[in-house]
């Protein structure tokens, strides 16, 4: 199940990953969309840039005195009556949540959604002790209920149509089987809610940690962070060291760019401020707050100047979806709690094993880097830790990665296209045939259907009709039209 | 000689940037669109409030005068056939003659207030968990991102706005804030540490299954909002 350290190779892995059609077409429709959201939120909100340059001054600041400022999140959270928790590793962090759930006699453990507790596996370890625990964030449960971990930072079942939701609830929730998104949530709501209503001990991440004021901030759209901070008697959260921030007047700058980078909102559903338990004659809230302030390995990051960097991450999830691998193998292939570009230079930073060779699953076409909220130079640090894991081979060669049967064939094709390509006629001769071949099979300017062995080609994707020697023709005119232009003039 | 404003107006148009582009766009926004007296300011901010919070799935209920919104209270009660309505304390507008009105129609009131004991911690949940819809005021609202800032105190636990099916909320005209920065300057540090905070935007809402949005996750379905409108001062 979700288990921190990676345990399988992403090159064996996207292999199965690219075969597999389906994924590829709910990836391209599931990340297609996010962009445009996000597209078109940005466009109206005219102060991004600057927000997002404000929101890249207080990370630089708030990491370079990360010290300082964990001293002072502490105290300030001590002062409002939470108790926090310094865990070098991860093993410390679930030790301490474990014998607390035990202590407690919290055996009914509802989690928001958290990459934190993902990272450091927390689920087994509670289960092993014996808690129920269940995950609360829809598309957590979803992956929950399959056995799976995520596949996205922030949409976790994003590998999964709507008709596999409806088989899974259909097996497991014992409904009706339907593909109706308003009907699946209406029935996870109803069993979820059972659940936060009967729980003991609610825990979730944290987006940001206010150092000014002792405040942990939880940012989501579904109220699953809400409830789970506010029911159980008992609430933990686990925040990486690296989310403390100053004050209160720098988290505005990244709640105005956070939201619409991840989902394209302007702001999300609910954004939640915990600084302590509840008081005197409160009707909700927690009896006790806990806070689990995680290193495990971030300490290692923030020492390498060039890995630092990554630690401004706000896990928007946004460069996963604009990037061609992640859009192709999706999240499971990366083998690691966190995928996409920022997971290839996180995991191995934090968990070693086989997801050192992550760094060289990128095109470094730089798309990560220009949607990034806060600037983050990924494709650089991408090359930074491909350097350096050359450099730590014994024997300074790239580590070789076994190239899958189809990156094979698509060899073979190439070359064959490439002795064709040096022999104009041949080219030409051969596309002309190629576009009367796809003529019958064009519909409304494209072809979305070719007859075997070509179905492949558009299964994921619609081809233009290829008409280049009409264009070329058109081009040509247009080129003598401006040039007789240009001598009038 | 070609007019400056125009020069100007043209360079911009070239460089695509807007005419007073500030480092904070919504303020800069509204403070274009230059309302001139307090009362037609307070207007111009409940309309964008009005405008942004539909665009999140939430209903306006307009800016009623204390008087007025008894009536809206009312008509939302009416479309959902409420029988139990859930309600907070009040921060500017006196919830005693819209809660007089509910009982009248013979609706049943459950008053939120400071609570001394787990079974009437528990018996609250409990109630709350069942009602048709709750009322609350909310301390801010924000006119950019049509938010809500619901500080949870004794009278007016966080619950309220997360386990009843349907919200109403009011918030006074003049606690509407341009945008967040102003609305978390508002509330201030202090308020912060002491109280449990929530910003709320729209209905609870999820897109975890094919990104298609489906309101009322875990949190309410539906959330009617009304600026009550205490006079122009």
């Amino acid at each position: 199940m979700s288990n921190g350290p990676a345990e399988q190779d992403f090159f064996a892995a996207s292999e199965a990953a690219v075969a597999d059609t389906q994924l590829r077409r709910k990836l391209e429709n599931a990340t297609g969309r996010h962009l445009d959201h996000v597209a078109a939120t940005r466009a109206e909100f005219p102060a991004y840039e600057a927000e997002r340059d404000a929101s890249r001054r207080i990370k630089e600041d708030s990491i370079a005195r990360l010290d300082d400022l964990l001293v002072q999140l502490k105290e300030r959270l001590e002062a409002n009556g939470c108790s926090v928790f310094v865990a070098a590793d991860a093993a410390e962090a679930r030790k301490y949540i474990v014998d607390l759930a035990r202590e407690r006699g919290a055996r009914r453990v509802v989690k928001g959604k958290s990459m934190a507790t993902e990272e450091i596996a927390l689920n087994p370890a509670l289960i092993e002790a014996g808690c129920d625990v269940v995950e609360t964030d829809l598309g957590e449960y979803i992956v929950q209920l399959r056995g799976e971990r995520p596949s996205h930072i922030i949409t976790p079942a994003i590998h999964l149509s709507k008709e596999d939701i409806g088989l899974l609830f259909n097996e497991k929730l014992h409904i009706p089987y339907t593909s109706e998104p308003t009907a699946l949530t209406a029935a996870a709501r109803e069993r979820l809610r059972e659940v936060f209503l009967a729980a003991d001990m609610g825990v979730t991440g944290a987006n940001f940690a206010i150092a000014e004021t002792g405040t942990l901030v939880l940012v989501e759209n579904e109220g699953n962070g809400r409830m789970s901070s506010t029911l159980p008697e008992v609430f933990v959260a686990v925040m990486g060291i690296e989310k403390v921030i100053p004050s209160m007047a720098d988290l505005s700058h990244f709640l105005e760019v956070l939201a619409r980078t991840a989902t394209g909102q302007k702001l999300t559903t609910y954004t939640n401020f915990i600084s302590g338990p509840r008081r005197e004659g409160e009707a909700d809230g927690p009896r006790e707050v806990h806070v689990v302030m995680l290193d495990n390995g971030r300490t290692r990051m923030l020492a390498d100047p060039v890995l630092r960097e990554a630690l401004y991450c706000l896990r928007c999830g946004a460069c996963l979806n604009v990037c061609p691998i992640y859009r192709r193998v999706g999240g499971h292939a990366y083998g690691s709690t966190y995928p996409g570009p920022i997971g290839s230079i996180v995991s191995p930073s934090l968990f070693g094993g086989a997801t050192a060779t992550l760094p060289f699953a990128s095109t470094l076409c730089g798309a990560c880097r220009e949607i990034c909220p806060v600037k983050i130079d990924i494709p650089r640090i991408l090359l930074h830790l491909r350097w350096k894991e050359t450099a730590d081979n014994s024997d300074g060669t790239l580590p070789t990665p076994k190239w899958p049967r189809a990156a094979g064939r698509a060899r073979g094709g190439v070359e064959i296209f490439s002795r064709m390509a040096n022999h104009p006629l041949t080219v030409r001769v051969m596309g002309r045939l190629a576009a009367l071949a796809m003529w019958p099979f064009a519909r409304r300017g494209y072809v979305r259907w070719m007859p075997p062995p070509f179905t492949n080609w558009t299964r994921v994707r619609n081809f233009p009709v290829p008409r280049f020697r009409r264009r070329r023709k058109a081009r040509n005119q247009a080129q003598s039209k401006a040039a007789s232009d240009g001598t009038q003039a | 000689m070609a007019e400056f404003h125009k020069v100007i107006a043209n360079l911009r148009d070239a460089l695509e940037r807007p005419a007073a582009e500030a480092h904070n766009g919504a303020a800069a926004a509204s403070a274009a669109a230059v309302p001139t007296t307090k009362a037609a300011r307070r207007v111009e901010l409940a309309s964008q409030f009005a405008r942004e919070l539909q665009a999140v799935g939430g209903h306006f209920l307009g800016t009623p005068t204390p008087k007025e919104t008894i009536a809206r209270v009312l008509g939302v009660a009416a479309a959902l056939n409420a029988q139990q309505v859930a309600f907070g304390a009040g921060i500017l507008t006196d919830p005693a003659p819209i809660i007089d009105a509910l009982e009248l129609a013979g609706i049943t009131v459950i008053r939120t207030a400071a609570i001394g004991d787990d079974a009437a911690r528990a018996e609250l949940r409990g109630k709350l968990a069942q009602c048709d819809f709750a009322v609350v005021e909310a301390d801010y609202a924000i006119g950019a991102t049509g938010t809500l800032a619901m500080i949870a105190t004794p009278e007016r636990p966080g619950s309220l706005t997360l386990l009843p099916p349907v919200n109403v909320i009011l918030v006074s005209a003049e606690r509407i804030l341009p945008d967040l920065a102003a609305a978390l300057e508002a509330i201030g540090p202090a308020a912060i540490t002491s109280h449990r905070l929530a910003l709320i935007t729209g209905p609870s809402r999820t897109a975890d299954i094919e990104k298609r949005i489906v309101l009322g996750v875990h949190g309410p379905r539906e959330i009617h909002v009304a600026a009550v409108w205490h006079g122009d001062d």
